[in-house]
């Protein structure tokens, strides 16, 4: 397996034990790699399970079913997630030169590009660094947002900034204007799509 | 710089949550249905939150008949 975790618990140990201490995190595992959830960073881009629904199934309990795919496919998946409300990382058990190896991966993929990204940037006109947001209406849930956007709040005070969140489009969030999860609780459904 | 500033800050997308209402917004954006086609750009649009517009994802001010609130 020559795929790595997003490198949030490979070495740090605080992190570990903040998931620990959420009651509500969950964790699961096959032996190989161990897959961390984190619901308060959920914003319900659905990525997870547009593109793995045989391990991602908000539908059962418990959601994360670590049997039904190879792990390699697993963690390509879990790396997809936007707000990293997934995490995976391989299972202590790993012997130390496989360890070895993976770090030697990390470092020939790293230099090259901390030398070359910056200098594209600078040689990029300024105009064409601007993009447009990009807006998805999710079939039967939210409006997933991403990009450089401000939000103001109902009462036209300017909400906290993030790259990327999602709209409750269902009316029923108990976390009002951003997207909850209720929408496929309540069973909510738009046909226009 | 400063009308660079004011470009910029124009240009980025902003969202208003209208209260009791829908979602209003402008800027520069581009909007996706969840096939990847991409449904509007640019243009103000206000998009449905109460769940009951005829005309999703946009509103239809079915929000006032159905006494919208949050």
């Amino acid at each position: 397996m020559n795929i790595r975790p997003i490198e949030l618990f490979l070495n740090a140990e605080p992190e570990e034990e903040r998931f620990m201490n959420d009651p509500r995190n969950r964790q699961y595992t096959n032996g190989e790699i161990t897959v961390f959830w984190i619901p308060s960073k959920c914003i319900h881009a659905t990525t997870c399970f547009r593109e793995l629904i045989e391990v991602f199934n908000p539908g059962r309990r418990p959601w994360i079913n670590m049997e039904g795919a190879p792990g390699r496919k697993i963690a390509e998946v879990v790396n997809k997630c936007p707000t990293q409300a997934i995490i995976w990382k391989y299972n202590k058990d790993l012997s130390e030169s496989e360890r070895l190896a993976q770090r030697e991966v990390t470092r020939e993929e790293e230099n090259p590009q901390t030398l070359t990204e910056p200098e594209e940037e600078k040689a990029k006109p300024q105009q064409e660094r601007i993009k447009p947001s990009n807006i998805r209406i999710m079939k039967d849930g939210p409006i997933v947002v991403e990009g450089k956007f401000k939000i103001l709040g109902k009462d036209g005070d300017e909400l906290k900034p993030s790259i990327m969140t999602s709209f409750c489009r269902c009316g029923n969030s108990k976390n009002m204007p951003y997207c909850d999860g209720t929408h496929r609780k309540i069973g909510f459904t738009d046909d226009t799509l | 710089m400063t009308e660079l500033i004011a470009k910029l800050d124009l240009q980025m997308t902003r969202f208003k949550i209208i209260a009791g209402g829908p979602l209003e917004i402008t800027g520069f954006f581009r909007i996706a249905d969840s096939t990847g086609r991409i449904i509007a750009r640019e243009e103000p649009v206000f998009l449905c939150r109460c769940g009951e517009s005829k005309n999703k994802p946009y509103c239809d001010s079915s929000h006032k008949r159905n006494g919208f609130s949050e």
